[in-house]
């Protein structure tokens, strides 16, 4: 459990320093240039892993399923959601919705056990945690006006924000 | 106001989706190559949007600082540690620790300013969100 919750956190700390370093390269290049850019990057660094640790297993994709191919543009239907969220809602609201969806669907995928994932049972704890987890994003971003604009822009996920 | 709050609903849900699918397709065929192929994917696709609409300017990367633009490769530690976080403690525990730290790391970095950001004080109402965050966490796991 600890293992987990450390690599997931690990993974979230990744996350915001990339989007502040996206947020700098968006100002030169703009939303999409950006968006290719770090996609770009991130296929090279996994190939570059993917051979140093599984060495020729790296092209030995037999038991590939066609939607595979496809799901990489999951990425790109994201970065248009949160642009066009921003766009009309502002950064602050729209980072809480996005937020909110996010941890709402991972409770629903684990306790539907959909794409092979192992079911969890759905309780009350768990929804009462969530709930609790999602006031306080809520009561964080909402809360005092201390914040200024460069931190909220640098709060949104992928950071691309028009 | 509407199609805004929906646009960003879906935002987060394709975010949430996206994590599952990687994990999925790690089963398969490995974490580092669901890594490498999904990043591929979504290159190819996204090149062909910019240059389709050409909302920017991709040779813009010369004034970009290096550090910055290297950012992108984290992709691939990220994908890797939430692929094997999801595999271990599932997806809504995933999802919750890694939001955390997310906002954790960014006020850390807004509080002192790094990487040219504007300092901001981190105030009573954002230590609370935190703290009803983590306590969230620890009801689900009691």
């Amino acid at each position: 459990m600890a293992f987990g919750l450390l690599l997931a956190a690990f993974a979230g700390a990744m996350v915001a320093l990339q989007t502040i370093f996206n947020n700098r390269t968006d100002i030169h290049m703009g939303s999409w240039a950006t968006t290719t850019w770090v996609l770009g990057m991130g296929f090279l660094a996994s190939l570059a892993c993917s051979l140093i640790f599984e060495g020729g297993r790296t092209f030995q994709l037999q038991h590939m399923q066609p939607w595979y191919w496809f799901s990489g543009m999951i990425g790109v239907g994201v970065v248009i959601c949160l642009v066009l969220g921003v766009k009309i809602l502002g950064p602050t609201f729209s980072v809480s919705v996005t937020l909110t969806a996010q941890l709402g669907f991972a409770l629903l995928f684990d306790s539907m056990g959909w794409l092979g994932l192992e079911k969890v049972d759905f309780d009350w704890k768990q929804i009462a945690g969530v709930a609790v987890l999602i006031g306080g994003i809520y009561v964080f971003k909402f809360g005092g006006k201390k914040k200024t604009e460069a931190s909220e822009r640098s709060a949104s996920p992928l950071g691309d924000t028009p | 106001m509407f199609r805004g709050i929906l646009f960003a609903f879906a935002g987060g849900a394709c975010i949430t989706l996206q994590g599952v699918a990687n994990s999925r397709i790690s089963d398969d065929i490995g974490t580092w190559q669901a890594a490498t192929i999904t990043q591929l994917t979504g290159f190819i696709m996204a090149l062909a949007i910019y240059l389709f609409v050409r909302d920017g300017d991709l040779g813009g990367f010369r004034r970009v600082k290096p550090l910055y633009l290297a950012g992108g490769a984290f992709g691939s530690v990220i994908i890797f540690s939430e692929v094997t976080a999801i595999q271990t403690i599932g997806v809504t525990f995933t999802i919750s620790a890694l939001l955390i730290a997310q906002l954790c790391v960014t006020f850390l970095i807004d509080t002192f300013g790094w990487f040219g950001t504007s300092k901001s004080k981190m105030g009573v109402p954002q230590f609370i969100g935190l703290a009803m965050m983590i306590g969230g966490v620890l009801i689900m796991k009691m």
